[in-house]
């Protein structure tokens, strides 16, 4: 009964902090933030930014660079003309006609990195442009677009060395249309989480080169992603960018840090009901070993008549509640994983396909298993302590007339 | 040189109505037993018999009077020295055996072992002990499938686990017929024998 009410307890808290952790970790794949890395932009309201004064070039890259504390600096440029991709065509088994205006950032290839499965460098006009997509845009393409549109799914390994048509100079909006567009394509050859969320990345010196040709401006840069030598360093290379002039866009940091405090606050809501359980078992506990005492108030005679101590007596009565407690916590433990994964057998068949859709909506922890049953053993013998020291304190005498 | 030597014993229990009187069940008691010596302790139900060999085992000192056993001041010693007195130097044998009932005979011997330091080679020593009460070939069943003659010779087997020089048995054979509770008394007339010949 006791073990029961520690099983119940217990199996919550675990239950609780697993699902805590298992959303976290969806929360982090949706907004994955580096603790070591800030996004830095020109202010928005800057007066010298007003003045035109305020600008990131090669000079302002290169200060950032010897800021204290910062690892690398990789700047960003955007795509400031006007671009298209038209596709008519079979697309992987389906016959498509599709237009989209592209949105490109251009990325250091060493930011991407081992991402790319092709190379990822501008190899000059008239060659196709290397871009890198992001995960995200994947799972958003298969998890809603293609299901709309009656779209094959797609996976990395089917996209990777795929080409698009890319018509540059080029906009659906008739004003925006440059004199001289000119078509080339687009192979796209990974997919990180360093590529833009909104469109395609392409190399910085592609788009440097594309931003020049059709007299876009080519020397300043969107952004700049900074990488600080260890997670300590990131306030003080906030305070220096920002003593530079410069701003830190932490915009999706802002959402990820949010939703992850909105989740870890429903998790400890959940964890104290748990320990709220855990508390009424450890007083069931008790019950049940005051019970316990008063029905054996003879044996604890017995073991006083062979020699035992009140201390020995006292253990003993601990003994058995520990054991309670870690069978409890066992049991509890099992009970969690059970129910977590029948939950996700039911999400796997119940639950629409939607985006970051994960495979399993928990997450046990090592730490959270010790944490579980450490409280089971810890509930259990608190609930025994004062039953042992009654038991203690029996008169061995009466205990044996009982 | 006594074994027990007890002077101006009183045990006195608080009444059992408020306003009735103390009850006195030991008035002035002394006694003294040397080592060695086989004592029975006669008188009526409810004239103390019980009370004195509790006292005797030190699981009782809520006691007026003079009381050492074993050389030992019962009155003296801390609780923890009385549990060491307790596991090595007496064995108890009581009347309701007081066998842990989810134990099994051998277990049950060994019970003593598992507090203070122990007993020494106390598996052995259990397993000699129900031989000497000729419960080898039940070492490993549980009091429920032992006969009341068998349960207190199991009883008889755990007080001799420490080989203590002083065993007390309050009325080891009232649970039992008379022709058993015979066999049991002539048992503890040989393992007195065999001791103290």
């Amino acid at each position: 009964m006791s073990a029961g009410g520690v099983a119940l307890g217990t199996g919550c808290l675990v239950f609780f902090l697993a699902l805590g952790a298992g959303l976290q970790g969806v929360v982090n794949e949706v907004f994955p933030v580096s603790t070591r890395e800030v996004e830095v932009v020109v202010p928005q309201l800057a007066l010298g930014n007003l003045l035109g004064e305020q600008k990131i070039d090669d000079a302002t890259v290169a200060k950032l660079r010897a800021v204290r504390g910062v690892a690398a600096a990789y700047p960003k440029m955007q795509l400031r003309i006007p671009a298209v991709s038209r596709y008519n065509g079979l697309f992987f088994g389906r016959e498509v006609r599709m237009g989209l205006e592209v949105v490109a950032t251009g990325l250091m290839p060493e930011l991407v990195g081992p991402d790319a499965r092709m190379p990822f460098e501008d190899h000059g006009e008239g060659q196709p442009v290397p871009v890198v997509a992001n995960r995200r845009l994947l799972e958003l393409y298969n998890k809603v677009f293609a299901p709309q549109r009656n779209l094959p799914r797609l996976t990395e390994s089917m996209l990777i060395g795929f080409q698009i048509p890319l018509e540059l100079g080029r906009s659906f909006v008739t004003a925006r249309t440059l004199a001289n567009p000119q078509e080339t394509s687009m192979q796209l050859v990974g997919f990180s989480e360093r590529a833009t969320l909104a469109g395609v990345s392409m190399p910085l010196a592609a788009i440097q080169r594309i931003n020049r040709k059709y007299g876009a401006d080519a020397d300043t840069y969107s952004s700049v992603l900074v990488r600080a030598q260890s997670a300590d360093d990131v306030t003080d290379v906030a305070a220096a960018v920002r003593k530079l002039g410069l701003e830190i866009d932490d915009a999706e940091q802002r959402y990820a840090v949010q939703i992850g405090a909105a989740v870890e606050l429903v998790t400890l809501a959940l964890s104290l009901l748990a320990a709220l359980i855990t508390g009424l078992a450890a007083v069931n506990t008790m019950q049940a070993f005051y019970a316990s005492v008063r029905e054996r108030t003879r044996e604890i005679g017995i073991l006083r008549a062979v020699g035992a101590t009140r201390s020995d007596v006292a253990a003993v009565v601990l003994a058995e509640a520990a054991a309670t407690g870690l069978a409890g916590g066992v049991v509890g433990v099992v009970l969690a994983r059970t129910v977590a994964a029948l939950l996700d057998r039911l999400a796997r068949t119940g639950l629409p396909d939607f985006p970051f859709k994960p495979p399993t909506f928990f997450s046990f922890r090592a730490e959270h298993v010790a944490l579980g049953v450490g409280v089971a053993l810890l509930a259990a013998l608190l609930g025994a302590l004062i039953p042992a020291r009654a038991a203690a304190r029996l008169d061995p005498a009466k205990a044996l007339t009982e | 040189m006594s074994a027990i030597e007890l002077r101006g014993i009183t045990k006195r229990y608080p009444p059992r109505e408020p306003g009735l009187p103390q009850l006195e069940l030991l008035r002035g008691v002394d006694l003294t037993v040397h080592r060695g010596e086989f004592v029975a302790v006669e008188g009526q139900s409810g004239s103390g018999k019980s009370t004195l060999l509790h006292l005797l085992g030190g699981l009782d000192r809520d006691f007026d009077g003079a009381a050492r056993v074993l050389g030992c001041d019962l009155r003296a010693v801390t609780d923890a020295e009385l549990a060491a007195l307790r596991h090595t130097q007496i064995g108890f044998v009581f009347q309701s055996f007081n066998l842990l009932p989810a134990l099994t005979a051998l277990e049950n011997v060994l019970l003593p072992d598992f507090f203070g330091d122990g007993v020494p080679d106390a598996e052995r020593r259990a397993r000699e002990a129900l031989d000497r009460v000729g419960l080898s070939d039940k070492a490993g069943a549980r009091p429920a499938a032992l006969s009341g003659g068998e349960r207190q010779r199991v009883a008889i087997a755990r007080a001799l686990l420490a080989r203590p020089p002083l065993l007390l048995a309050d009325e080891p054979t009232g649970n039992l017929d008379a022709s058993t509770g015979e066999g049991v008394i002539d048992l503890f007339r040989q393992l007195h024998w065999a001791r103290w010949r």
